[in-house]
């Protein structure tokens, strides 16, 4: 016997909005990050960030050490762009301290500054690919030619993670004699490893069917947030440190800035992808430019170095957008005050915009295409 | 602490035709103290006036300033500071606003109304430095627990000293240790839970005589330099003692 149907009384059912914790550990996030997200069914109406699980205090501790022990500081700030961490301070510290750097070492820092922004994307895209819901595959290609990368580094610097190569002044020490071809090898398997990364992701279906449309920003909202890097070209706006205020040498690169059109989710991945192949073509130029023989280090530094008075904000193109270091100094061998503007920090701020309103299931993406690195964010 | 009182050192003049000059014809009445820093011009303004300037920064369409790149606290040992970066992205230039103030009335207002990029920035530098930003909609501690009672980046606080929680904690194993000693029914405590039980005692003797030195220096009104070698002294002098015994 059939059974009729009875909608509910009149009265609507009532509904409570429900508290979330999302973290502190989730694999999507390298690092350790907290969201608590209220819901509404599966809708999101309010998300709370928790951060601060890996502060450590850097900006303290810089204060205590001198110029050149707060180089390290700088590569555990920054742990997947660290050559560009580094490359920032550095030049904050001399345009305080008036030093020139010599030619060579400036081509080198800008080539495995690049290097690192390639890498630094590889571990977007790895992560982006399972965030979507493609388990292992990006993650495969990704750190396929990411591996190749680090190994460079690790011939040049001793070190797969924290360089601390650069040098107020230059470098460390000078490169390996097959620098040129090794840079130019893993430069190439980047840009064939791009391909391969762009034909499993961007005609994705189901990238496409998630990602497209996802929380689109305004040019005007993302500045007043504070997003720089590829969340503000996704918006469409084309500005790019690197042409904007060019610093080192970057004016004498030539490389397009890519932009998206909507500032969603998909535009920030396809913004991302095409900064890899730029970078590719920016190290290609520095190799060619580059002199063969020539110092690594400027002429002139003590063993100890010591900064007039003064004050800089230097702010350099990191991968994840601008990567500020504000000093200022007292004279003497320490930075009086040493504050990192992250990059990651600023853009996880505006996360609360960007999620309420959106499903629960897509937090987690947008949380991913904000690329953060936990401990930058921390510091 | 390894720095010595802050003596300001007076930064040039920025060239004319600078974007200091660009405040001033915006602001003529405001009083601006314009120097050049490495890479920008820094304009030190009074409290009074900083939410007027930063105001006529965002709207004046010859500033423009859309852009809050940076805010930092910073404590020059005589008052405290905060810096604000700012960049226009049409125009294309930047500055840096300063405002300073005393320990005692640590208040600014928020400009997180203005940009919202400055949440967080003024979230940090409220529980770095106890800078107070009236208006500002939710002050809870970013980055660290909340109730710390200190303010991790200010000068006065030590970087590696004994610290009260460690005293704290101590405390707790030494009485952890004792419960276990009852239970197990021991009555004479092993030679290795003595020496243990000398060492806590000596760290908590040491945090205790730390924490009354530096509460008389800074009752005497000394120097953080002064008052770090008068906690040497009174340690070193602790240590002989131990020896004369």
């Amino acid at each position: 016997m059939a059974i009729e149907y009875r909608p509910p009384a009149e009265r609507e059912l009532e509904t409570i909005d429900i508290n979330v914790n999302v973290g502190p550990q989730h694999p999507a996030t390298h690092g350790v990050f907290r969201m608590v997200l209220t819901v509404d069914g599966e809708q999101v109406v309010d998300c709370d960030p928790v951060i601060g699980y890996l502060h450590r205090g850097a900006e303290k501790l810089s204060e205590n050490c001198d110029y050149r022990q707060c180089i390290g500081f700088q590569d555990r700030t920054e742990y997947l762009a660290q050559f560009n961490a580094e490359l920032s301070y550095v030049l904050a510290v001399e345009k305080l301290a008036g030093i020139q750097v010599p030619e060579r070492a400036e081509y080198i820092r800008v080539i495995l500054a690049e290097l690192n922004r390639i890498t630094s994307h590889h571990m977007f895209m790895g992560s982006f690919g399972s965030d979507v819901g493609l388990y292992g595959t990006s993650f495969m290609y990704a750190f396929r030619d990411r591996e190749l990368v680090l190994d460079l580094f690790e011939e040049i610097t001793g070190e797969r993670m924290m360089y601390s190569y650069f040098r107020p002044g230059g470098l460390a020490w000078d490169v390996p004699e097959n620098f040129r071809e090794r840079c130019r090898q893993v430069a190439d398997a980047a840009r064939r490893g791009v391909e391969d990364i762009d034909g499993l992701l961007t005609e994705n279906e189901v990238v496409l069917e998630r990602c497209r449309g996802l929380s689109p920003v305004t040019p005007e909202d993302a500045i007043n947030w504070g997003l720089t890097g590829p969340m503000l070209r996704a918006t469409g706006l084309k500005h790019d440190l690197r042409r904007a205020e060019p610093y080192s040498i970057y004016d004498r690169f030539d490389f397009d800035i890519p932009t998206g059109a909507q500032g969603d989710v998909y535009d920030r991945y396809r913004v991302r992808l095409e900064e890899m192949r730029q970078s590719a073509r920016i190290i290609d130029q520095a190799l060619d430019q580059m002199p063969t023989k020539g110092p690594i280090m400027a002429g002139g530094m003590k063993r100890i170095l010591r900064v007039p008075p003064g004050e800089v904000y230097m702010r350099t193109e990191a991968p994840r957008g601008e990567y500020g270091v504000y000093i200022v100094s007292k004279g003497g061998e320490k930075p009086y005050r040493l504050k990192i503007r992250a990059a990651a920090f600023s853009n996880l701020s505006a996360l609360r915009n960007m999620v309420v309103g959106n499903y629960l299931a897509d937090a987690v993406i947008i949380l991913g295409s904000i690329d953060i690195v936990l401990s930058e964010v921390d510091r | 602490m390894a720095h010595e009182r802050a003596q300001e050192v007076a930064l040039p003049e920025p060239p004319s035709g600078s974007i200091a000059d660009s405040f001033r014809k915006a602001l003529p009445d405001v009083e601006f103290q314009a120097s050049q820093t490495a890479m920008d011009v820094a304009l030190a303004v009074r409290r009074e006036d900083l939410l007027r300037v930063m105001q006529t920064a965002k709207e004046h369409e010859r500033l423009a300033f859309d852009f809050l790149r940076c805010l930092s606290g910073v404590d020059h040992m005589d008052g405290l500071e905060v810096v604000y970066q700012l960049y226009a992205y049409r125009l294309g230039h930047s500055v840096a606003i300063k405002v300073r103030f005393p320990y005692e009335d640590p208040h600014v207002p928020t400009v997180s109304h203005l940009w919202q990029t400055a949440n967080w920035h003024e979230r940090e530098a409220h529980e770095m430095f106890g800078i107070v930003f009236d208006g500002h909609p939710d002050l809870r501690p970013l980055l660290t627990e909340e109730g710390l009672g200190y303010y991790a980046l200010r000068k006065s606080h030590p970087l590696a000293e004994i610290e009260d929680w460690q005293e704290s904690y101590l405390v707790a194993v030494e009485q952890a240790a004792a419960q276990t000693a009852a239970a197990s029914g021991e009555t004479a405590p092993s030679a290795a839970s003595d020496e243990r039980a000398a060492k806590i005692a000596l760290a908590q003797k040491k945090a205790a005589i730390t924490k009354q030195v530096r509460e008389e220096a800074k009752a005497k009104g000394l120097s953080p330099e002064e008052e770090r070698k008068a906690v040497t002294e009174a340690l070193k002098a602790l240590d002989e003692e131990g020896k004369g015994e």
